[in-house]
Formats: C-alpha cells, sequence, structure tokens
C-alpha cells in the first residue's frame, strides 16, 4: 500500500512533517506544538465545566416529545454521550443513526443495544443519497478528505432531523482532542482554519466547488458554516458534547458502557479502538497517501497536548492497521467504475 | 439531601457537597484556579466536588452560602460613612464586587450554574462552628471561633449538642483579634491574609517587650474579651490598616522584603504572646461558663497552632478539636453542615478524622501526567514504594509525595506532601533553596507515627491536622533538629495506619532505617503557589523545583542527571 514517503514526526505529539502546514524545527518539534506552547504561555482557556453543561441542558430540559437528539455512530464516545444523557443527565433523548452504505454491522448493533439498554427511542436512517459524492471524490483523485464532505452532510441531515422533531440540542460524542471552544461548536467541532488542517481544508474546498456542475449534488453545502446557517434557518439547535465538559478519559466511561449498555468494540477500524465507517480507510489512505497525517492524528495530537493521551498510546492508535485488501473491498462497494 | 456550601468572593473560596450516607467532598477554588487564596466563585471547586461524589448539580437540593451578605454589607456601609470622606477610594473600589456579586447570590448562581432551588444564607460564625463541631467526633462540645470579621460578629462561642450549635455570646467589629493579627502581619511587611503564619513563626525570633502596650491597645480583659483601641487602627477606610497613632507609638512599618529588625522581631514576639494569652482568656472563659471538656474550634486564628498548642496544654479542656480547615474556606463545609443538621435536622454521619475530603485522580491520569514530560511510568507495589522512599529520604533526597484524595484545608497531611529527614541539620536551608524558597525563619512540621508520639513529644495527643504546635522532648530534640522551632515546638501531624496506611507505612520504614520516626512534611508546592491538586500539578512542580524523587500514585520517578531530567 503507497502511503507516500516516510516523515520525522513530532517528538511532543504525533503530527509528521508536513509543510506548509506541520514543520518540524531543529529540535524536532512541531509547529503547531510551538503555537501551543505559545499559546498556553499567555493564558489558559478558561476551562469547560460540567456545572456549565447542566445549566445548557436545564434550558431545554423536558422541551418537546425529545429533548435532545444523539447523534449516534456506535463508537465509544457516542455512546458514551447516549449513556450519559439518558442516565447522568436524566434527559430524554432520541438516538439518531445514519448508514450512508458503509456503517460496519457491529457499529450498528453497538447502537441498537445501547437504545434498548437505556430504553431511548432510536431513529435509524438508511442511505444511498452521497454514495455517488463518495465515488466522484475518489475517481477524481482529489486530495479532500473523505470524512469532510460527509460530516458537512451528517450534520446537514442532522439538523434536519432536529428540525424534524423539534429538538432543540444536539449531543455528539466529540471528545476534547476535537475542538470543544463555544466559538467552534457552531462550526461543529471541527476547526478547518486551524493550520494543521489548511491544506486539507483547501482539497475540500476544491473539490465541493466542482459539485456545483454536478445536477445531482449542486446543492451540497459549500462548507460545515453553510451547511450550518442553512440548517439554522429552519431550526435552531445548540450542539454540544458531554465528553468536552466531563473531566474522564476514554478508559473510564468506556468501562461502563461496556457494563451498562453491552458495548463492543468493532473488529476492524482506524484507529484501532475507533469505530469508524469502511469508507473511513479509503480517507485514511488518502490523507497518509498525499499529507503524511489525518483528522485523527490533529486530533491526538491535541490530547497528547492535554496530557488526555500520551504519545505512545496515540502513535500505537495511530499504525496503519489495514492494508490492500481493505482498500479493495471498500472501492468495490463504491461499484466497479471507481477503481 | 444533598448540600452545596460554598464560600466566596473575600478569600480562600471554596465549595463542598455534603449528603447522605457518609457523603462529603469538599476543595479549595486556588486549588483548580491556581490563583494562592482565590477569593473566585468557586465553580471549578464546585464541579471537581461533584465529579468526585459522581453527581451532578441537579443532584443538590439546597445550596448554603457561608455568610450574610446584606449583614455584611450593612456593616461595610456603615465603615464607609464613619470613614468618609476617606473612604470614598475603597468604597468605589468595593461595590462593583458587592453588586455585581456578593449581594446578589442567586443571580450569580443563576448565571453560572443554572441554579433555581433554594439558596441558604448562614451567618458566618455558626459556619466556622459548624464546620468544627458538626464533623468532630463529639456529641456535645463547647464551641470557639475567632477570626477577622465575619458579618458584624469576630468572636463567639457557644455550645454544640447533637444536631444543634447555639452561640451564647459575641464579640462584635471593630474589637477583632484576627484584624488586630493581621494589621500587625501588614506592618510587619507581610500580606494580609497570608502572612499570619509567618508572623506566628517570627515570634519566636523576639522577645515580647511590647506585650504591655498591645495589651493596651487591644482592651484585653481577663475573661479574654477585649476592645481595641482604635485610635491605633484605620479598618473602616479599607487601605493602610493602622493609624498614624499606632505608627509613633510602635514606629513605621517595615518595608516588605527589608531585614528583619530587631523592633519587628519583638513585634511579632509581642503580638503572638498577646493573641496566646488572649485565646487561653477566651478558652477559659468558655469553659467556666460552660463546664464542658471537649472544645471545637474554627475560623482564621484557629489555625494560628502556637496558640491551640498552649489551649490544649494550659487550659482545663481535655479534648480540642480544631478544624483543618478553620478558615473560610472551612467554612463552605460548615454552612452546608448547618443546614443539613441544624436546619433539617438530618443525624450527623461524618466525623472528620482525616482532611481527604478533596477530589482524587485516577492511575491513568498519573500515568500520562508523567509520560507527557518524558518521564518512565513504571509502577511500584506499596511496599517497595515505602521502603524505596524511606531510602531516599534516609539519604537526604527531597521527595514530592502525591497520594490519593487532595487535603481540604491549608495543610499538606501526606496526600500532597514533600517530605525529608528531620535528622539533618541542614535541611531546613536545602528545602528553602532547593523547593520551597521560603522565609529562613519559618519552621516546617513533621509527620510523626502516632504510636511514638509519647516517646518523642511532651504531649501524647492525637493530632491528624498538624494544627498543635507541641514541644519536642529536650532529650530528643538534637535528633530532629530541622523539625523543631526555635522555641523547641514542633507541629506535628499523627499518622495512623487506620488514617493513611501508606504514608504510616513509609514512617514506620523511615523509623526503621533510622530509629527516628517522623519525617519533615511540607506542602507540595512553591512558595506562594497554591498546594498541587492534580497529578500534572505535581509533575510540574517536580521538574521545576529541584526535588530529587516524586512518588505520584504507584509511580515512583527519580531524578537522574539534569539533561535526562528534563521534558
Amino acid at each position: 500500500m503507497d502511503l507516500g514517503p516516510e516523515r520525522p514526526i513530532c517528538k511532543r505529539c504525533v503530527l509528521p512533517h508536513s509543510p506548509p502546514d506541520i514543520v518540524l524545527d531543529a529540535e524536532g518539534v512541531c509547529s503547531i506544538c510551538r503555537q501551543e506552547e505559545a499559546r498556553q504561555s499567555r493564558s489558559d482557556d478558561p476551562p469547560l465545566l460540567e456545572t456549565d453543561f447542566v445549566r445548557l441542558l436545564q434550558k431545554h430540559r423536558g422541551k418537546g416529545t425529545h429533548d435532545c437528539l444523539v447523534m449516534c455512530s456506535g463508537g465509544k464516545d457516542s455512546t458514551a454521550a447516549l449513556y450519559y444523557m439518558k442516565r447522568r443527565y436524566r434527559m430524554n433523548p432520541l438516538a439518531f443513526m445514519f448508514d450512508h452504505g458503509f456503517e460496519q454491522q457491529d457499529a450498528i448493533d453497538n447502537v441498537r443495544r445501547a437504545a434498548d439498554a437505556l430504553g431511548v427511542d432510536l431513529l435509524f436512517y438508511r442511505t444511498d443519497a452521497v454514495r455517488g459524492l463518495f465515488r466522484k471524490m475518489v475517481v477524481s483523485g482529489s486530495r479532500a478528505v473523505l470524512c469532510h464532505p460527509c460530516s458537512i452532510w451528517y450534520m446537514s441531515l442532522t439538523f434536519e432531523m432536529a428540525a424534524r422533531f423539534d429538538i432543540p440540542l444536539i449531543i455528539a460524542g466529540w471528545t476534547k482532542g476535537q475542538s470543544a471552544r463555544p466559538g467552534v461548536m457552531t462550526r461543529c467541532a471541527c476547526n478547518v482554519d486551524a493550520p494543521e488542517y489548511r491544506s486539507m481544508g483547501e482539497a475540500t474546498k476544491a473539490f465541493l466547488k466542482t459539485l456545483r456542475d454536478d445536477p445531482q449534488y449542486r446543492d451540497f453545502p459549500s462548507s460545515m458554516e453553510e451547511a450550518v446557517a442553512r440548517a439554522r434557518k429552519r431550526h435552531h439547535a445548540t450542539v454540544l458534547s458531554p465528553h468536552w465538559f466531563l473531566d474522564q478519559a476514554a478508559e473510564d466511561y468506556v468501562e461502563v458502557i461496556r457494563r451498562e449498555v453491552g458495548w463492543r468494540p468493532v473488529a476492524e477500524s482506524y484507529p484501532a479502538g475507533s469505530t469508524n465507517c469502511s469508507l473511513n480507510f479509503l480517507s485514511v489512505w488518502n490523507s497518509l497517501r498525499h499529507f503524511g497525517y489525518t483528522h485523527y492524528h490533529v486530533e491526538m495530537a491535541k490530547m497528547v497536548r492535554q496530557g488526555l493521551m500520551t504519545r505512545e498510546e496515540a502513535l500505537r492508535a495511530l499504525e496503519v492497521n489495514f492494508g490492500d485488501e481493505t482498500l479493495a473491498r471498500v472501492l468495490e462497494r463504491l461499484e466497479p467504475p471507481a477503481k | 439531601m444533598t448540600v452545596a456550601g460554598l464560600s466566596a468572593f473575600y478569600h480562600d473560596s471554596a465549595a463542598c457537597v455534603a449528603g447522605n450516607g457518609g457523603l462529603l467532598v469538599a476543595a479549595q477554588e486556588e486549588r483548580l484556579d491556581r490563583v494562592k487564596g482565590s477569593a473566585a466563585f468557586p465553580g471549578r471547586a464546585l464541579d471537581a466536588c461533584l465529579q468526585a461524589a459522581g453527581i451532578t448539580i441537579m443532584d443538590v437540593d439546597e445550596i448554603a452560602f457561608y455568610e450574610k451578605p446584606f449583614l455584611k454589607f450593612e456593616r461595610m456601609l456603615a465603615d464607609h460613612l464613619r470613614a468618609f470622606p476617606f473612604s470614598y477610594a475603597s468604597f468605589r473600589r468595593t461595590m462593583p464586587a458587592w453588586l455585581g456579586e456578593r449581594l446578589v447570590l442567586p443571580l450569580v448562581l443563576r448565571r453560572n450554574l443554572g441554579w433555581e432551588r433554594p439558596v441558604r444564607f448562614v451567618t458566618h460564625h455558626l459556619a466556622h462552628a459548624a464546620s468544627a463541631f458538626l464533623v468532630s467526633p463529639f456529641e456535645e462540645a463547647a464551641v470557639l471561633t475567632v477570626d477577622g470579621v465575619g458579618e458584624w460578629t469576630t468572636t463567639a462561642w457557644g455550645i454544640g449538642r447533637g444536631t444543634s450549635i447555639e452561640i451564647r455570646e459575641e464579640i462584635r467589629y471593630p474589637d477583632s483579634l484576627g484584624l488586630l493579627y493581621t494589621a500587625v502581619t501588614t506592618w510587619l511587611g507581610f500580606e494580609a491574609n497570608r502572612g499570619e503564619g509567618k508572623v506566628m513563626a517570627l515570634g519566636g525570633f523576639g522577645r515580647p517587650v511590647l506585650l504591655d502596650r498591645l495589651r493596651q491597645v487591644a482592651g484585653l480583659r481577663p475573661d479574654g474579651s477585649f476592645r481595641l483601641d482604635q485610635s491605633f487602627f484605620r479598618f473602616e477606610r479599607g487601605g493602610v490598616m493602622w493609624s498614624p497613632r499606632f505608627e509613633r507609638e510602635f514606629g513605621p512599618p517595615r518595608v516588605p522584603g527589608s531585614d528583619l529588625g530587631e523592633r519587628y522581631l519583638d513585634m511579632a514576639a509581642s503580638l503572638q504572646a498577646l493573641l496566646e494569652e488572649a485565646m487561653l482568656a477566651l478558652a477559659r472563659h468558655v469553659h467556666e461558663r460552660t463546664g464542658l471538656r471537649r472544645l471545637c474550634m474554627a475560623g482564621g486564628v484557629a489555625l494560628n497552632c502556637a496558640a491551640n498548642g498552649r489551649i490544649l496544654e494550659e487550659t482545663p479542656f481535655q479534648e480540642v478539636f480544631v478544624q483543618p480547615a478553620a478558615g473560610d474556606a472551612g467554612a463552605a463545609l460548615g454552612a452546608a453542615a448547618v443546614i443539613r443538621h441544624c436546619v433539617h435536622g438530618l443525624p450527623r454521619e461524618v466525623v472528620m478524622r482525616d482532611a481527604f475530603l478533596g477530589p482524587e485522580y485516577p492511575v491513568s491520569r498519573m500515568r500520562r501526567a508523567l509520560a507527557a514530560r518524558g518521564l518512565p511510568t513504571t509502577e511500584v507495589p506499596p511496599e517497595e514504594m515505602q521502603r524505596r522512599v524511606a531510602d531516599r529520604i534516609a539519604s537526604g533526597a527531597v521527595v514530592g509525595w502525591f497520594q490519593g484524595r487532595m487535603e481540604f484545608g491549608p495543610r499538606a497531611l501526606g496526600h500532597r506532601s514533600i517530605l525529608a529527614d528531620p535528622r539533618n541539620p541542614a535541611m531546613k536551608d536545602i528545602l528553602n533553596a532547593r523547593v520551597k524558597h521560603r522565609e529562613p525563619f519559618r519552621p516546617y512540621g513533621a509527620s510523626v507515627l502516632a504510636e511514638e508520639t509519647g516517646a518523642w513529644f511532651e504531649r501524647d495527643t492525637e493530632s491528624p491536622f498538624m494544627l498543635f504546635a507541641v514541644r519536642v522532648r529536650p532529650e530528643q530534640r538534637s535528633r530532629v533538629p530541622s523539625a523543631l522551632h526555635v522555641d523547641g515546638t514542633c507541629r506535628h501531624q499523627t499518622v495512623t495506619p487506620e488514617s493513611d496506611p501508606l504514608y504510616h507505612g513509609l514512617i514506620r520504614q523511615f523509623h526503621g532505617l533510622t530509629g527516628v520516626p517522623m519525617v519533615i512534611n511540607t506542602s507540595f508546592n512553591d512558595n506562594n503557589e497554591p498546594i498541587v491538586c492534580t497529578p500534572e500539578d505535581a509533575v510540574a512542580c517536580f521538574l521545576k523545583n529541584d526535588l530529587d524523587v516524586l512518588a505520584l500514585g504507584p509511580f515512583l520517578v527519580e531524578k537522574g542527571p539534569p539533561e535526562t531530567a528534563s521534558p
């Protein structure tokens, strides 16, 4: 499997030398770590406290048939989010899962089991509507990150579901490694303006521009901001993740959801220990090939800097754990011409 | 029923969560926001307490505040009016805080917590009294509270029985031992609310030649009551606390950081002697009026371990319980206790036998904190940890010791401590130069095996909170020079296997190696920084300061040569 040239990795985090976005200095420390170091020495951001989260929940508690819509992927973080919303915060959530044709059955089973165990309603949405978009992206040879347009699509879909059921609160399972600052929440977790996302973001934007000529996808939002802005014209919903507010590491809640809702890890996913869809393998391969890192590297690098993961844990999780066969299988599902 | 107690907006903000089944969690805001003596709304402390208790703010039924803000505001207004126009600057400076926070606590709680349920206000000295009596081992006891000033009260005593506390007598502002002590502390060039402990230590180096004159200033009476001659003070103006007359009588104030001349040492000694005299008289008076054998004490002045030691030795009280967080932080706990027990009549379920009421952190987080700074993460079994740490202390190493739940109150008591060998006469200087960077006259406390206390101290009394200065037996003094104050006393903490098996085992190992059953125990922090709270704080303090060893939960890290020790 061609993953591009070997790149030196930052001594502090897990990001590789990938100019112009990420540059390692003479000490082997990346420009992102250096920037973070300077920022922290000025003043730390005020922490997000669980009491802040509860205060936000209280605004919406008991409003409507369901007071929050929980985006479930079947992974540990979103399953824990669903668990917390029901048990810890005593909300009345509607669990929402989509399958764009590439979700793993184990993940779907995780969501069903959790919904059953917690006694929450589950909305399962199966569609082939974006398969053509993914195929187009692969065929075009774009450097864009497959997960970016997918995120834009599923956030649009989630807002649509929240509007349909008049739910004021959308709960995601995003970790502290994903953007967790109030200003960034509105952009739905991924800060595409961050330097480490610059080239990836530009590639995605360039690809999305090409959709304007495609009759099937010409209305596809050109960015997450546009998707959220459009959605908010119809329905205002706040997007939050409990993980941003809790002082707990993943292993603390994995144990709980294993015990309480029968959560199981899926057999094959990247990064190790995650529960991502099979299309993700293609996305990861493409990003590694072009940039030498993925958005998971960015997330985990941030968690390493925050002390939520050790560098060694992150490096282990980020080791490539799939091969050509897996990629071939996914491409097959995108239909033959994609090869 | 679960009650959250809060103290805030003056100094030592804190939060406490108290509930059924013995639930009691408490933490000071300074440990979390890393601002020494933080006066901020204790949002982080409350959050940490709730998460440590495994509940959310939704599970809290009532919030109790540690004072009645309108009464305090009344005093503040009266003060400013009396001192107008000199008080104008202070009035302008403090008014926004009053209008924005202190007088509108329910709004602050709504804004910060979305809180819509009852908020209860407990008078400050009742909160102090409850913080001591309601968690003491006593079913009935006299209670004495002494601090700067609450709403109007500066000193109070009463009787605690079961779940009730009756305040019998009080002394009101501006007559205040606490304010007197703080005023002279600032005259001596130390910071108000932070330098009082330094003055207490400094007292040992001077002669109490000014005691008679201070007695007159304080208007001290035989029953312990007092009426300060206000012409010596300027409490009401909000700036310098002493008047020109004080300067005429005792000379100009010391410039902070300048040499501590004889005049200042004598003033410190005289002030400390006055305080001890007043506290002894007060305690004797309370005993006389109550006839009770047990005494509970709280309030900032109750942190004066030299005075506490004398109360223990020289008054008829046979047992004295001083709350480890005797200052305003502890009043958060007291306010919650008043609401649970005195107001709602719930039975007392907690006896505070240790001060480990704060949050604790999982081993996984400790491992990450070490790994993030490039430090090794090899786990060591408890017995080996005790043996190796004891061995390193005996060889002269300075050890950062971070274990379990954080202490509540100003003292590190073996969970967030720096440990060292008391036998080494140079250890005090080593600690001051390498780690603590504090004034050379300040003594270090020690943790001693409870079962050995009688052989080493003149009074064989349990002292789990390091709040009594007790004389070391003369024949033992030469063996623990670095744990001794100049007057031959030591601020000691007695450690039992029940209260802290790991720490007890460590000292026992040290005893086995050296024949000395105590180690120097000082707080795990640099001078003027709050005590470490999280594993990350501990690792940062370990790397920043010249500590030799870090025992972080089950991990033992020994500093190598500088190039390998840096992150």
